[in-house]
């Protein structure tokens, strides 16, 4: 009898649709809030958003984040404000994807996304820099650094309106 | 000593004490400050120190205290909070500092003192070492009831000078570098503009901020206000990693830490993003120069001698440091005991041990300092001040002498020390042949509503030994003074003056100061500006002027010039350099001392090893490892003892520690100066650099070592006798021609000073100045290109009229890129008429 309801088991899945993924081709959606590899964000008018604090690097529990600032002029502008990020650096093997420096970061500038395949053949390929952590500007928007006109981006941080 | 209770609980503090320093030292109770800053006045302006006090009731009638039920004194408390910093503590005092009252109201002071601040703290250089973030924390409240569209939006980037940058919106108008500026330097160039929210920090000074003190505004700025241009996002506070270490540009020794962070510029290695005052209240307190601040950019300079150079025909060619041994011990042997060595002032004592022995071994005691113009070192190290000199002490009663020397310019740490000490009642006498920053201090009668006493001497250019020999017949008014001062210190530079006319200077000032039994305790006795952080420290080597003087009239076979610049400096130095047949030069830049070279060699600069000088007052003072060295270059002490190993004279040391060790074994000055003598550190007044930052400013501690002094043979009792003064010729000018008389500027064009580019709009471009008569003689308007001919060399620098005494023109070393003369000389000068290159 029991031999029956074994087999019952086994034909019942057979007849299922199967849950093996065939990755790498195939890919399970990913929940909206997964850690995966950073991105560093640009406003819509495409200047970074990233202002050099090095608070990410401060909360990095891992010291996986090397920041370096300098200063924006009106004609080279890269951000909005005094102070850009003129070297911005991830070491991908120190990284522990825990997003403190998502917490940290005033202008949500650094934000973790959906790439996990992160694999090299050489240490030094884990290191990430800006050129290759930034976004590029969306649409129409201008990247940088750009001339801007004098005395328009003069605050790091945006305007927010008041929490009521 | 009186008894105050504070919080429930009795303690003793000093009468007349400070609230704030008292609570703070003797109860560990941090009242939190803004405005208030324990080396200046209170002003009670931020009201952040707020506190509940009262005094105990006295009987009228008994003078007893009346007892309440419990037979407790009965407390009257004020109906009103009050400022703990301008209250000073009296007998009987009953303070508050933890209530709701007082808890509230400092909220309210933080909230209000918000209501315009920026926020942007993530972008400020005072981020995380901030009195306004760090109080917030602790006292404000959690959120704001402002609205935030309302915060006043100023200006974000005011150059106060080229050095300090203003941010209008972080200041909260405490008045601490306004301050500082009048009560401290006595350079007023800051001031408030405006009233209430519209009150704004300016500066009236052209060029803006005119100071050479500047950079300590930012230390005890208590917000992102004020930061230096050099440290402009550098770097984060916590993220720097601090080096004691000690100014290597001037005889004061100023205690400094080195800021250093890991820089992808440079290649992913340490360098100093920033030098910060490190606390010594013997030598510089809590300040530092704008020169110590900001020049220190020479450490990483791309224009150093990176390798070790061999002269192939008319080029240097680099070569090994194997190679360069085994030559140079050939050239030594080969030239027995024909070697001379002339070191500059900035050199270390260990570079110079090793200098020394070098030159025993070879059978030579010919080792000269350079530049060979300040006598009298010997008369430092009999008659120096005392040991535990600190000239924080000078005040009422006591009398200091500067003669000769532009302090200003040439040590501004004992300028703004002495300058201090007039403040407290001290009387300043200021004897130069022209005038200086310094005599316009000892002119004043009156200073912040409080009296000053003062006077100023003016003497011939030269004559200063002169005055000094006849002080009592001359000005026997201000002799008497001095004389009968409790304490009296006599600075005597060499401004104007031939080296026997320094050494005639240096021994008149001694016998004014032992006739008058002012020398062999603190406080009392001899400094001179010697120039370089280590002047005295190349006396107690054996390194004398005179034995320079001889080595350039019978140039040796073999010279060591060690970090000092004779060809920058001496218009003569072709002369006498190209008679020497090997000349090795230990440098830390190519410069037309190395032209002569056989050798180059380079040295590490003071950031990159570990080393030791002696200060103008005589105390060892040890520096520390800061960042990686540059190129090959070496510790001059390494080099020297890479020769000796070649000419089988001794193995090289490992450390620079084990130098010091055998100084301190074999040199008796520099007995108990070894490294970890040199470490040891006590608590000072005011505690800085602690948690509370908002007390003393971002000054560090000090955990490098306070030093030791060296004490004068008249300390240990044995006072020399006063000996004759052979007063020396007068430099005069001839017939028909000026005398060009050197003197020195502070920012100059010095290869240890250019690398600092930020300065450069402060260094004035090459000029001369001009007594009227004789620029209206020579037909010179101000401004004119003019050429100055002296000796077989000329130079074309601006002419400026200034005062300067008739038939005297000043010519500042260091600022032409050609050498000017550095003893007082006789030139004419014509002016240019064919058209210049501006």
């Amino acid at each position: 009898m029991n031999i029956i309801k074994g087999f019952a088991t086994t034909f019942k899945h057979l007849l299922e649709e199967p849950v093996t993924l065939q990755y790498p081709e195939q890919m399970k959606p990913f929940n909206p809030r997964y850690k995966g590899r950073h991105h560093l964000r640009r406003y819509e008018n495409g200047l970074e958003k990233c202002i050099g604090c090095s608070l990410c690097a401060a909360a990095c529990p891992a010291d996986a984040i090397w920041v370096e600032a300098a200063e924006n002029t009106d004609e080279e502008r890269y951000s909005p404000g005094e102070r850009y990020a003129k070297t911005y650096e991830i070491n991908m093997l120190r990284c522990i994807f825990c997003g403190y420096c998502e917490d940290a970061c005033p202008t949500q500038a650094i934000e973790l996304g959906h790439e996990h395949q992160l694999s090299f053949t050489d240490r030094r390929d884990a290191i990430f820099t800006k050129e290759m952590l930034i976004d590029t500007p969306v649409g129409k928007a201008e990247g940088t650094p750009r001339q801007v006109e004098p005395g328009v981006y003069t605050r790091s941080i945006p305007d927010m309106p008041d929490a009521k | 000593m009186v008894k105050i209770v504070i919080d429930g609980k009795d303690y003793e503090v000093p009468a007349g004490a400070n609230l704030v320093d008292a609570a703070k030292n003797a109860a560990g109770n941090d009242i939190p400050v803004f405005c208030y800053h324990p080396k200046m006045e209170p002003v009670g302006m931020c009201r952040m120190c707020i506190v509940e006090l009262g005094m105990e009731e006295i009987d009228r009638e008994t003078k007893q205290p009346v007892l309440d039920d419990k037979g407790q004194p009965k407390v009257r408390w004020m109906p009103k909070l009050q400022t703990a910093c301008t209250q000073k503590v009296t007998p009987g005092m009953h303070v508050r500092t933890a209530t709701k009252l007082v808890e509230d109201a400092r909220q309210n002071v933080i909230e209000f003192l918000l209501t315009s601040h920026p926020l942007d703290c993530p972008i400020c250089d005072k981020g995380g070492e901030c009195p306004l973030q760090n109080l917030t924390m602790a006292h404000g409240p959690g959120g704001s009831r402002m609205v935030f569209n309302d915060k006043l939006k100023l200006d974000k980037h005011v150059p106060l000078g080229d050095l300090i940058y203003l941010d209008e919106e972080r200041c909260i108008q405490c008045a601490r570098c306004v301050r500082f500026q009048d009560e401290i330097v006595g350079d007023d160039v800051l001031a408030f503009h405006e009233r209430g929210r519209s009150l704004q920090i300016i500066t009236n000074s052209d060029p803006g901020f005119d100071t050479y003190f500047s950079g300590n505004t930012t230390d005890i700025c208590p917000v992102g206000a004020l930061t230096t241009a050099d440290f402009r996002f550098g770097a984060r506070p916590w993220e720097l990693t601090e080096v004691p270490s000690i100014c290597p540009h001037d005889a004061a020794g100023s205690n400094i830490s080195l800021s250093t962070r890991l820089d992808r510029d440079a290649g992913g290695k340490a360098v100093i993003k920033r030098v910060m005052p490190r606390q010594n209240e013997y030598v510089n307190e809590i300040w530092i120069s704008d020169k110590t601040r900001f020049g220190h950019h020479f450490t990483r300079s791309e224009d150093r001698l990176l390798h070790p150079m061999l002269r192939r025909g008319d080029t240097l060619a680099p070569t090994t440091w194997k190679d360069v041994f085994a030559r140079v011990a050939g050239d030594l042997k080969a030239a027995g005991s024909d070697v001379a060595v002339i070191a500059g002032g900035a050199i270390t004592n260990e570079d110079l041990w090793e200098l020394k022995q070098l030159a025993a071994g070879l059978g030579s005691e010919r080792l000269g300092t350079w530049t060979p113009t300040y006598g009298g070192a010997d008369l430092v190290a009999k008659v120096g001040v005392g040991k535990g000199t600190n000239l924080k002490d000078l005040g009422k009663g006591d009398a200091v002498l500067v003669i000769a020397s532009d302090l200003e310019e040439e040590v501004p740490m004992w300028r703004l020390r002495l300058k201090q000490a007039q403040d407290r009642g001290a009387y300043l006498v200021v004897a130069n042949a022209r005038h200086t920053r310094l005599e316009d201090f000892a002119t004043q009668k009156e200073r912040n509503g409080k009296p000053v006493s003062g006077a100023t001497i003016r003497y011939n250019v030269g004559e200063a030994a002169h005055v000094m020999h006849e002080l009592k017949t001359r000005y026997p008014e201000i002799a008497e003074k001095l004389a009968g001062a409790t304490n009296l210190v006599i600075v005597a530079g060499a401004e104007g003056l031939t080296l026997d006319g320094s050494k005639a200077l240096m021994q008149a000032a001694a016998n004014f100061l032992i006739s008058s039994g002012h020398v062999g305790k603190a406080n009392n006795g001899l400094m001179s500006p010697l120039p370089g952080a280590n002047g005295m420290g190349l006396h107690y080597m054996g390194f004398t002027p005179e034995n320079t003087q001889h080595i350039m009239a019978n140039p040796p076979k073999v010279l060591i010039v060690a970090q000092a610049e004779p060809g920058e400096d001496d218009p003569t130095a072709a002369a006498w350099l190209s008679k020497v047949e090997t000349v090795i030069t230990l440098s830390l830049f190519p410069d037309k001392t190395t032209h002569y070279a056989t050798y180059a060699l380079p040295i590490q600069s003071f950031a990159e090893r570990d080393g030791t000088f002696v200060n103008g007052e005589r105390r060892v003072q040890r520096f520390y490892t800061a960042q990686g060295p540059m190129g090959e270059a070496l510790p001059a002490w390494k080099i020297v003892a890479g020769m000796r190993e070649a000419l089988g004279q001794a193995k090289p040391k490992v450390s620079a520690a084990a130098v010091m060790l055998e100084i301190s074994n074999k040199v008796p000055a520099f007995a108990g100066c070894t490294y970890k003598d040199l470490a040891k550190v006590e608590k000072q007044f005011p505690d800085v650099g602690g948690a509370d930052l908002y007390y003393g400013g971002t000054a560090y501690d000090n955990k490098g070592g306070l030093g030791v002094q060296i004490a004068t043979s008249a300390d240990a009792g044995e006072t020399p006798a006063v000996a004759d003064v052979t007063l020396p010729a007068v430099p005069k000018a001839k017939d028909g021609e000026l005398l060009l008389l050197p003197t020195t500027r502070l920012y100059n064009r010095s290869h240890v000073f250019k690398p600092s580019v930020l300065v450069h709009p402060r260094v004035l471009l090459p000029y001369v100045e001009l007594n009227e008569a004789d620029a209206h003689k020579l037909g010179v308007q101000p401004g004119d290109v003019v050429e100055i001919a002296f000796g077989d060399d000329t130079v074309r620098v601006r002419a400026g009229i200034n005062g300067t005494p008739a038939g005297v023109a000043v010519l500042p070393r260091e600022l032409a890129d050609k050498a000017t003369p550095f003893l007082p000389t006789s030139g004419t000068i014509k002016k240019v008429t064919e058209p210049v290159l501006a």
